[in-house]
């Protein structure tokens, strides 16, 4: 879907005028509309990696905090340039602070926040709030304001229905800045605040900004990763409504496997596993983790121990492994690598493969392959399992971008985290040896 | 379809859109559908977790009940699911509310606006809207009127009605009932309800064309030599017959749901998945629709009554002796007819529809025969090859079947028909939603696609006019055929196949 441009110009206001223009913008030119009772959403949108980019002539501008294909190429070339392991994903933050020790003066218009995804602008957010750090630190803070609207053939109607307040400038600026947030998110409505950066950035910040009951989206797949799982781990324990991106870039997995056992002739199965492996791409583990912990709390799996695996020599990053005890007693080993890839997805830590195996009492075993479709998973693959009934699936990778994956999470809608998540999580902590 | 084990890893997969929040308000709160389909449906969007904590249900009808009565009446109808999920109905039964209304007092209505108002501030739902009109029939115009009135259609984007079936009588009545309402608030917000649309296995007609390339290319008169449409039905009148003596068979199911299996199985490929775009393909296939024969509609049409019948230990009482049917009543209980649609998919290809009470076995099916392979190559175990079925399966047992013909083993080449079966049984083993749940939760969401447009709606009657006149005004020349209960129906319809050298499937 083509991005939106904000319906008129976006107007500088000073910060102290940004809610009574807002005020007048609705009582004088867009008397008559009513504006859409939906949601507030709130961007963290520091884009650390495009504006490097930019900076470093490595991408043209203008900066627009969007998913852009020319950002994520530049991104992969990029990554040798830089010497980093090619198993690094562009949107691995150690890009952006890698790409920031490198000399670079370039600037670009900087339109983040006045650019609107249609597949979020089509849920009609009242209120789009977007906070722009910028790479210079000392810059002083800029406020916008405009109205938009979704365009007729997306389900909009012609009537503004929302506007869009962008807040830019140095991190210092907006830090001083926080107390303008409130007025503008309000009480009335629900609120979003989609955090759209490594978690390993300054925590005072999104402790400012998603405060329960504010909705917080992040992505686990974005910074070191027991941070990552605390994070999530610690605001779902405080009863926030918590979404994570990584944890809905498994759903095709979790779909794919759970169609292996939607024959009925195959559920017995689910009852008499004693393996399960999963490997992932680069360092980082937590996606491989949440998968893990997902099909443990719906098997009813009970923790007993995990551990490191220490990293090869020569290759290979390691793993984690661990031990669970199945409803009925009976041990199920579980082994967590992370491998070397020449291609890494967009996101680190991507799933390349699953492999479950079952021993029912009355049948053959059952060893059941879940392989990414971008990549083989020979090592899975690969092992004493020709006597056993085989289920080998490719999943699909989706294609959607951040956006597409926001505006999902936007029409669910949903103000409580979602319960599977919520059980996986700890678990997931859990299982990240210390 | 059948309730197996769930298989742990499929809860909570679906990904499915929150409702906003919004106040449901249904006329005839105190009615049949209310406690059999409506707030079970909701309450299973809440354990689903699709309804919002915003979200209320308010109760209408002339009976003077408090909200406990309501709730307590509500919660007698769902025991077996409030035993299984106590924790979960205190919660929802929390946002159940009843307002004593009679649509045609306009004092009730400034009542019920001011209810609403409470009911928006208590329980923050924002004053989006849905009435649901599960009325007597001759109410939906004067309710709509009503509501209206109220100034609680005002607002296109916070309110939407829905109509329960039939709509309208005949074409006249469906376009003065449609102008009635379209009077009373804009097209967008008006959802006309037809719960086979709901059915899983009737959505599926789509996926089955359209998310496949093997279908597509070969579903048109090229390749297809006619398609039959059956909703057969074991059962009687039972406590309808009020209803049903002044319906019957061709109102009763023929015009709604046999008709939007028609216009799901005949439509052109919607350019995208949309309500307009799917709705714009099937009004056209509807109006490109008619009567084998119009002016002679008694030659592509049977009617049939069934008669007593059963077993000696099982007797079956006849249509006439049901409590409440008129002893001399010339009401239908069994329909066939051939209808043909006059565009380039389907010129020349006879669609076969049927549908009646009483008959062998409860069953929904649409089968596409396919024409016979142009030249014989094979000595065939039935003397000539068997013409290729494709059997989409609505209920039960739904799912789909292919018939095709193998080698038969052994040394020659003889053919025999064998099938390829999908069984959604087998292959999800997990039961599909209550129509009702899918079709509130659509609408509460603003989606239309499952419901019909006023221009189908129109069309669907408009294709059966020859039919309702010819019955209305010389019923004598396509008259009642009796059948003995628990049979296929009557002879005639079986010669209406038998003069096209077909005959109807036996499921």
């Amino acid at each position: 879907m083509a991005a939106q441009l904000t319906l008129q110009a976006p107007q500088e206001v000073p910060p102290s005028e940004v809610s009574p223009y807002l005020d007048r913008l609705w009582q004088g030119a867009l008397e008559g509309s009513t504006g859409a009772a939906t949601f507030t959403l709130l961007v963290w949108e520091p884009s650390w990696l495009e504006q490097q980019m930019v900076r470093t002539g490595l991408v043209e501008g203008p900066i627009r905090g969007l998913d852009r294909d020319d950002v994520m190429a530049a991104a992969r070339q990029a990554v040798s340039d830089c010497g980093l392991p090619f198993s690094t994903a562009p949107c691995d933050p150690r890009l952006a602070w890698a790409l920031g020790q490198r000399p670079g003066d370039r600037h670009a218009v900087d339109l983040r926040g006045q650019f609107v995804e249609s597949a979020i602008s089509v849920h009609r957010p009242r209120r789009l709030i977007t906070l722009a750090p910028t790479i210079d630190a000392g810059r002083p803070l800029e406020t916008m304001v405009a109205a938009y609207c979704p365009l007729p053939e997306e389900g909009g109607a012609g009537d503004a229905c929302g506007d869009a307040v962008v807040l830019r400038g140095g991190i210092g600026a907006l830090q001083q800045n926080l107390h303008l947030i409130q007025p503008l998110v309000g009480t009335e409505l629900p609120c979003w605040v989609w955090w759209n950066s490594s978690l390993d950035e300054p925590h005072d910040m999104l402790e400012a900004l998603a405060p329960i009951p504010r909705r917080l989206v992040i992505d686990t797949s974005l910074g070191e990763p027991r941070r990552c799982l605390e994070v999530m781990v610690e605001r779902i324990r405080a009863g926030q409504a918590v979404n994570d991106l990584n944890w809905l870039r498994l759903r095709s997995w979790r779909e794919s496997l759970a169609m292996v056992f939607d024959p009925p002739s195959r559920r017995d199965a689910l009852a008499h596993v004693v393996q399960l492996d999963i490997d992932v791409e680069g360092d980082h583990p937590v996606k491989g983790l949440l998968l893990a912990a997902w099909i443990a709390d719906r098997l009813g799996w009970h923790l007993v121990a995990s551990s490191a695996i220490p990293p090869e020599p020569g290759g290979g990053y390691g793993g984690i492994a661990a031990e669970f005890e199945r409803g009925d007693g009976a041990c199920v080993r579980f082994r967590l690598m992370t491998v070397p890839v020449g291609v890494p997805k967009q996101h680190p830590g991507a799933i390349v493969g699953l492999r479950l195996i079952c021993e029912p009492l009355s049948r053959p075993a059952l060893c059941v392959i879940l392989c990414s479709e971008s990549g083989g998973c020979m090592r899975l693959e690969s092992g004493g399992m020709a006597s056993m009934e085989l289920a080998e699936e490719l999943v699909p990778l989706p294609e959607e971008n951040e956006e597409m994956e926001m505006a999902r999470l936007l029409a669910g809608g949903h103000d409580s985290t979602n319960p599977l998540l919520a059980a996986a999580a700890p678990l997931a902590a859990e299982l990240l040896p210390d | 379809m059948t309730s197996l084990l769930t298989n742990p890893l499929r809860v909570g997969l679906r990904q499915e859109r929150v409702i906003t929040p919004q106040c449901i308000v249904i006329f005839g709160a105190s009615g049949d559908l209310t406690h059999r389909k409506l707030v079970p449906a909701l309450f299973e969007l809440f354990r689903q977790r699709r309804l919002p904590s915003e979200f209320a249900v308010l109760g209408c009808a002339r009976r003077p009940w408090s909200d406990e009565e309501f709730r307590s009446r509500m919660a007698a109808s769902l025991a077996a699911e409030i035993a299984d999920h106590p924790g979960a109905w205190e919660q929802f039964s929390q946002g159940l509310y009843y307002e004593p209304v009679d649509l045609q007092q306009s004092d009730h209505l400034v009542r019920l606006a001011g209810r609403l108002e409470v009911i928006d501030r208590h329980r923050a739902t924002r004053g989006n809207r849905t009435f649901y009109l599960s009325v007597a029939p001759e109410f939906y115009g004067s309710g709509c009127r009503a509501l209206a009135a109220a100034g609680l259609l005002s607002d296109p984007e916070r309110s939407r009605v829905v109509i329960e079936k039939p709509f309208g009588r005949d074409y006249g009545s469906a376009q003065t009932l449609n102008k009635v309402v379209q009077a009373c608030a804009k097209e967008s917000q008006v959802y006309r309800i037809d719960h086979y649309l709901g059915k899983e296995t009737v959505q599926n007609i789509l996926v089955m064309r359209f998310a496949n390339t093997i279908f597509e290319p070969i579903w048109n008169r090229n390749y297809i030599s006619n398609v039959q449409i059956t909703a057969a039905e074991t059962v009687g009148v039972e406590d309808r017959a009020g209803y049903y003596e002044s319906s019957g068979a061709l109102r009763d199911m023929v015009q709604n749901h046999l008709t939007q299996i028609l216009a799901l199985t005949a439509m052109e490929p919607p350019g995208r998945f949309d309500a307009e775009a799917i709705r714009n393909e099937k009004a056209k296939v509807l109006q490109a629709a008619r009567l084998a024969d119009e002016q002679e509609p008694w030659r592509c049409c049977v009617r049939g009554q069934y008669g007593p019948g059963g077993s000696a230990s099982r007797p079956l009482p006849g249509y006439r002796e049901e409590p409440g049917v008129n002893p001399t009543s010339t009401t239908e209980t069994y329909v066939a007819m051939k209808l043909f649609i006059d565009n380039w998919r389907w010129q020349g290809v006879p669609f076969y529809l049927r549908s009646g009470k009483r008959l062998p076995k409860r069953i929904s099916e649409v089968v596409l025969t396919f024409r016979e392979a142009p030249v014989h190559l094979f000595d065939a175990a039935g003397g000539a090859p068997t013409p290729n079925q494709l059997i989409l399966r609505i209920q039960p047992d739904e799912g789909a079947e292919i018939k095709f013909e193998v080698k038969a083993p052994g040394s020659g080449m003889r053919s025999r028909p064998v099938d390829m079966a999908f069984s959604y049984d087998d292959s999800f083993g997990e039961p599909s939603d209550e129509g009702y749940v899918r079709l509130l939760a659509d609408a509460m969401l603003g989606d239309p696609t499952l419901y019909t447009r006023s221009d189908e709606v129109e069309a669907a009657w408009r294709l059966y006019t020859p039919l309702l006149e010819l019955i209305e005004e010389a019923p004598w020349q396509l008259p009642v055929q009796p059948y003995e209960a628990r049979t296929w129906g009557p002879a005639a319809a079986d010669n209406l196949l038998a003069e096209d050298g077909l005959i109807w499937r036996r499921p």
